[in-house]
């Protein structure tokens, strides 16, 4: 289970940047319409576990940590990325400086997501060692140490892929940095939510990807100034 | 008219039809001759011009788009106009005016100097004579003063001109000077220039090269034939070194050149130049193809001939892979070249390890140990049903076993088990009384049989034993398993046996390859209690017993077990004299058809390939009424049999010249017999080893949960260390549950395997000394800092001196303390400097760049060369020794005044 699990999350990290690597040509968007919808869990989600925090725990256990790997409010699913994969033309790519926190021995966001070609700022205010370990195949892999005298750093994710990072010093450290290959990605708050917006209008391939629950993808045609409707619903595996 | 003897009628008459129709044939056949001679007999001229014309319009096309490029660059706009500018204005204008000016003033100075310096020269002539004069007179006793005073004159005479010829080249150097001023901006835009058109020159050259100029007309280049030589590189008949020469690049005139991939043949580029034809490789135009290729390498006249594709040619052309048969010619170490000789390293792993040596000797493997196991004591460990349906057929039980099937007919397989048991018998049922199965042993036992099974799925069986259908860890080839899959075993042999084997290995067969796990009595019950329950029994032959009991049936074993040369591959007791009983192979890959026997067999091409093919295939395939076949039939992959054959091929009669072959020194050779060691003890199922291997990592999901790879083990680690580890392996890295299994290495073996891993990673000093009065207490104050949970924290993750760190022990990383003892001092540098370098994917993250800055002038190399000698202190009794060094030096010193 756990085995086919790992690779359907490798299969899904392996197709995500593939299906993202279409040719994208940014302008101007007039009259654009807007993608919203949320994306809810099919079934009963399992139980939120509490990590084990073992190590630095004067710093790290202050507050108990969750694993935050599948959150689930009344039925909607916090952390999936939503994208438009096929999408050729659109609004201008904005490299916005992105950060990613590492206070408490835990990454927030859990999961960041940011057009390829941005700088990920990562913050260490914990005073203790961390280290930024990247599982990424298409970006080249990374893991540098970040000492407590090492306050900030910068990583630039060239590629688009989503990938997970870890962090060696804390075991239970785990985080997905996501870098889309168009400015069309929204990741779902705690209701589930997600909207996409200045879309000029056509049909699209709307995709949803989860850590743990893979992708789903859906058609959705969008009309100048108007809000397009995409629900997904996600299985457990 | 007549009388006079002239035939005026003959006088005449005309005989210009007969010369014009002469002179008309012979032009004719001049012109026959000449196109002959050229073009019919010499294709390869066509295919030269043919290839001119393919340079050039494809140079011209390059040439063509970077003058596009240069044109749209405004860059290359500005400086043209303004080389143009400065061009001019040295043509014509004011500037021109002085410059032609100058160049008249330049020329008369120079005039002038040249005046003057001629005189002087003059001058000096002159006074050497009277030198020579006065000295004369002097010895001769003579008036010599006349000499000295034309002497003292001409003295005078220079010293007046000395400075009139300083003076002119004075003169002389200022105008060239300010000619040079006036010329060196046009000069410096001109290199600007070639530095801005370098890509478009170098087409021009292209283009410059395949043709010739003859005043304003311009044509291709005359073909000629290219020639490599290469002096003394094969033997004759008689054993004398002679030079081979071939001519393939006469045709093949891209093959070393980027940019003609995409051609057909000959005009294509090799595939891979940059490595295969690279200088330090196999550049052609000393090396030549043949080498690798094979062919008719002097002939010219058609593919065919040049090929070798010719009746009676005995080395045809070897084309693309095939070619990697050559590489043997040189190369020692094949498997080093993996990446480029895939075929080559499969054939020759495959070679060494299903067995072929058993039966066939072959110069450079007569050392393979047998591949299978004993059989001095079977009787003590297999089933006797099972024995005999295994002699008759291994790949039913097994298919992915390396034992051949021998068709062997029922009754012959009861007649060789029964010579093989009764062999054994008295050893085995010895062994048996002395290794009771313990009382605790109860068949079945639910909870002991689960907790075998996850002791087999963590401590490491799983390198090397599958459990399950397909389930295997190294593979021999496509088909086979190196180490039997164990799913079965029950039908093979009981808990007796198992219990004592997996204990205790070479308490069985002393030279087994299976290491011992260190298993307590505890893990050894469990494993047993769980490996029987994998299979059952098989149905008992009936009779067995009195069967293999029966003499004529042992008396007949015995004479089959020589035939068909089962010792080949067993130590069987009574057989220990016995040789090999198949041909030789030493020059295999050098028969020609004819010397193959294809038996009566139509069916199939009759060339050295396809022989080999069906040999490998169906081995007793050839056999006729008349002739048996005793080869076993391996059951081998298609991909394996080619991969093998590539390996036979290169099995030649061939002593290329000394100065072609690659490195075959000592290194070399222990590089190759480690590697041989290695495979046999399976290192590659749990470590990666020269990048290959490490297959039992499929089962971890976390990689720091299994076996560290040892890709450049031998720069990393201290030779001593390496050997006494090998021979006692202690727990590196204690959280993992899969153990180094204590392999018993003979020192031998062992010293083998250090030096394979220092051949491999180029180790020039294999010892270490460490140096404490070098290591500055100011490096250990500062690397006392940097490891603190201040700065890099280390001993967060890393073990101390056995303190172990904070939390769960998988996030654990090794201790320390064992550097001084284990780590190669360089290696830790380099380590420290980028540890995803050398092992990408390590847990351990990058530190640098980026020290502090406050620490050792924030100098990264010092703070990792400081951390490191501070690392190798850690080894327990360090610092005691700095002391005693400080305590020695402060008595030495009074005693030195």
């Amino acid at each position: 289970m756990n085995m086919m699990r790992s690779l359907f999350v490798a299969a899904a990290i392996l197709t995500l940047p593939a299906s993202g690597m279409a040719q994208y040509a940014a302008g101007d968007v007039k009259d654009g319409g807007t993608i919203s919808g949320t994306v809810k869990f099919k079934g009963t989600a399992p139980a939120p576990k509490k990590l084990d925090v073992g190590k630095d725990k004067e710093v790290c256990a202050k507050t108990p940590k969750m694993d935050q790997s599948l959150v689930v409010n009344n039925g909607n699913i916090a952390n999936a990325v939503v994208t438009i994969t096929d999408i050729k033309k659109g609004k201008k790519i904005e490299l916005k400086k992105v950060t990613l926190d590492q206070h408490g021995c835990e990454y927030k966001p859990h999961v960041l997501a940011f057009p390829a070609g941005s700088s990920v700022e990562i913050l260490n205010p914990d005073g203790i060692l961390h280290n930024i370990h990247s599982y990424s195949k298409v970006n080249s892999a990374f893991n540098i140490a970040q000492p407590k005298f090492k306050k900030s750093m910068q990583q630039k994710i060239e590629k688009p892929e989503a990938f997970e990072i870890k962090c060696d010093v804390h075991g239970w450290m785990s985080g997905w940095l996501v870098s889309t290959a168009n400015p069309y990605f929204a990741v779902t708050d705690n209701s589930g939510s997600f909207k996409l917006t200045d879309v000029p209008a056509g049909a699209y391939t709307v995709e949803v990807w989860h850590e743990k629950l893979g992708k789903s993808t859906q058609k959705v045609t969008v009309k100048a100034k108007e809000d397009a409707k995409a629900n997904f619903e996600l299985a457990g595996k | 008219m007549a009388e006079r003897g002239i035939d005026e009628k003959e006088e005449k008459k005309s005989y210009g039809s007969i010369f014009l129709i002469g002179s008309a044939l012979l032009v004719v056949m001049s012109i026959w001759a000449f196109w002959d001679d050229n073009i019919t007999r010499r294709p390869w001229k066509g295919i030269q011009y043919r290839f001119y014309r393919l340079d050039y319009q494809k140079a011209q096309a390059a040439y063509d788009e970077e003058q596009k490029k240069l044109q749209a660059d405004a860059n290359y706009q500005a400086l043209y106009k303004k080389l143009e500018e400065a061009k001019s204005s040295l043509e014509k204008g004011e500037l021109a005016k002085k410059l032609a000016g100058l160049k008249s003033q330049e020329d008369d100075a120079s005039v002038r100097f040249k005046e003057i310096d001629q005189e002087i020269k003059f001058i000096k002539s002159e006074m050497e004579e009277l030198w020579y004069e006065y000295d004369h007179a002097v010895q001769q006793q003579r008036n010599a003063k006349p000499y000295l005073d034309r002497i003292r004159e001409l003295e005078k005479e220079q010293a007046k001109l000395d400075p009139v010829l300083e003076a002119a080249r004075k003169k002389r150097d200022a105008l060239r000077e300010e000619i040079k001023k006036i010329i060196s901006g046009t000069k410096e835009v001109e290199t600007e220039m070639a530095k801005l058109t370098a890509e478009r020159d170098k087409w021009q050259r292209v283009m410059a090269n395949v043709t010739l100029k003859l005043g304003p007309v311009t044509f291709y280049k005359i073909p000629k034939i290219q020639q490599a030589s290469m002096d003394e590189f094969d033997r004759n008949r008689f054993d004398q070194p002679v030079a081979r020469v071939d001519r393939c690049q006469t045709c093949h005139l891209a093959i070393n050149r980027a940019g003609f991939e995409d051609q057909p043949n000959p005009f294509k580029t090799h595939p891979r130049r940059e490595v295969f034809l690279s200088d330090n490789a196999h550049a052609p135009d000393k090396l030549g193809c043949t080498g690798c290729h094979e062919g008719q390498g002097v002939a010219v006249n058609s593919a065919k001939q040049a090929h070798g594709e010719v009746h009676l040619w005995e080395f045809p052309l070897l084309r693309g892979a095939k070619s990697q048969s050559s590489c043997t010619s040189c190369h020692l170490d094949v498997q080093k070249f993996e990446e480029y000789a895939p075929l080559l390293s499969e054939g020759q792993r495959l070679f060494e390890q299903i067995g072929c040596t058993g039966c066939h000797l072959v110069k450079g493997y007569e050392n393979i140990p047998k591949i299978a196991p004993s059989l001095r004591k079977i009787s003590a460990k297999a089933d006797p049903s099972w024995m005999v349906r295994w002699i008759e057929n291994p790949h039913k039980f097994r298919p992915r076993t390396r034992m051949p099937n021998f068709e062997l007919k029922p009754e012959d397989a009861v007649a060789i088990a029964a010579y093989v048991w009764s062999s054994a018998k008295e050893e085995g049922d010895k062994w048996l009384q002395e290794h009771a199965l313990p009382a605790g042993f109860r068949e079945g036992d639910a909870n002991l049989a689960a907790r075998g099974k996850t002791l087999v799925e963590t401590i490491g069986c799983k390198g090397c034993h599958g459990f399950a259908d397909g389930e295997f860890s190294t593979p021999v080839g496509k088909g086979k398993d190196l180490v039997p899959n164990l799913k079965d075993i029950s039908a093979k042999t009981g808990a007796q046996w198992i219990y004592h084997w997996i204990r205790n290995p070479r308490g069985y067969q002393p030279d087994t390859n299976m290491p011992s796990l260190r298993l307590s009595d505890d893990e050894a019950l469990a494993i047993t209690t769980y490996l029987a329950t994998l299979g059952s029994k098989g149905e008992e032959i009936t009779g067995i017993q009195e069967k293999l009991a029966d003499p004529e049936n042992i008396k007949r074993g015995e004479s089959l077990v020589r035939k068909w040369g089962c010792f080949g591959c067993h130590d069987i007791k009574g057989m220990e004299k016995e040789s090999r009983i198949g041909a030789e192979l030493t020059i295999f890959g050098s028969k020609t058809v004819e010397e193959l026997a294809f038996g009566n067999r139509t069916d199939i091409a009759h060339t050295w390939d396809d022989w080999t093919y069906h040999k490998l295939k169906t081995p007793r395939g050839y056999a006729t009424e008349r002739v048996e076949q005793v080869m076993p039939q391996f059951d081998l992959a298609d991909e394996d049999i080619k991969a093998l054959r590539i390996l036979l091929g290169g099995f030649r009669e061939r002593k290329v010249g000394h100065r072609y072959l690659a490195d075959q020194g000592l290194r070399v050779q222990q590089v190759v017999e480690g590697r041989r060691l290695m495979q046999q003890y399976n290192c590659v199922g749990c470590h990666e080893i020269e990048k290959r291997g490490g297959f039992v990592r499929k089962y971890y999901e976390n990689p720091a949960s299994a076996p560290p790879p040892l890709n450049g083990e031998g720069e990393k680690v201290q030779s001593n260390w390496f050997y006494n580890f090998l021979k006692a392996p202690i727990p590196l890295r204690p959280w993992l549950q899969i153990r180094m299994p204590t392999f018993g290495f003979s020192d031998e073996h062992a010293t083998q395997l250090v030096n394979y891993f220092n051949g491999l990673s180029k180790v020039e000093q294999p010892f270490v000394y460490i140096d404490d009065k070098k290591i500055s207490p100011e490096n250990l104050e500062a690397a006392r800092q940097l490891t603190s949970p201040e700065y890099f924290n280390c001993f967060s993750c890393h073990v101390r001196g056995g303190k172990n760190p904070e939390g769960p022990p998988e996030g654990w990383a090794p201790d320390l303390a064992m550097a001084r003892q284990r780590l190669s001092p360089n290696w830790i540098l380099k380590w420290l400097k980028d540890p995803q370098k050398i092992q990408p994917g390590t847990k351990m993250p990058s530190f640098y760049p980026g020290g502090p800055d406050n620490i050792l002038g924030g100098k990264d190399d010092r703070q990792i060369e400081a951390m490191r000698d501070y690392l190798l202190t850690l080894g327990g009794g360090a610092p005691a020794v700095a002391a005693a060094v400080a305590a020695d030096t402060a008595k030495a010193k009074p005693a030195k005044r």
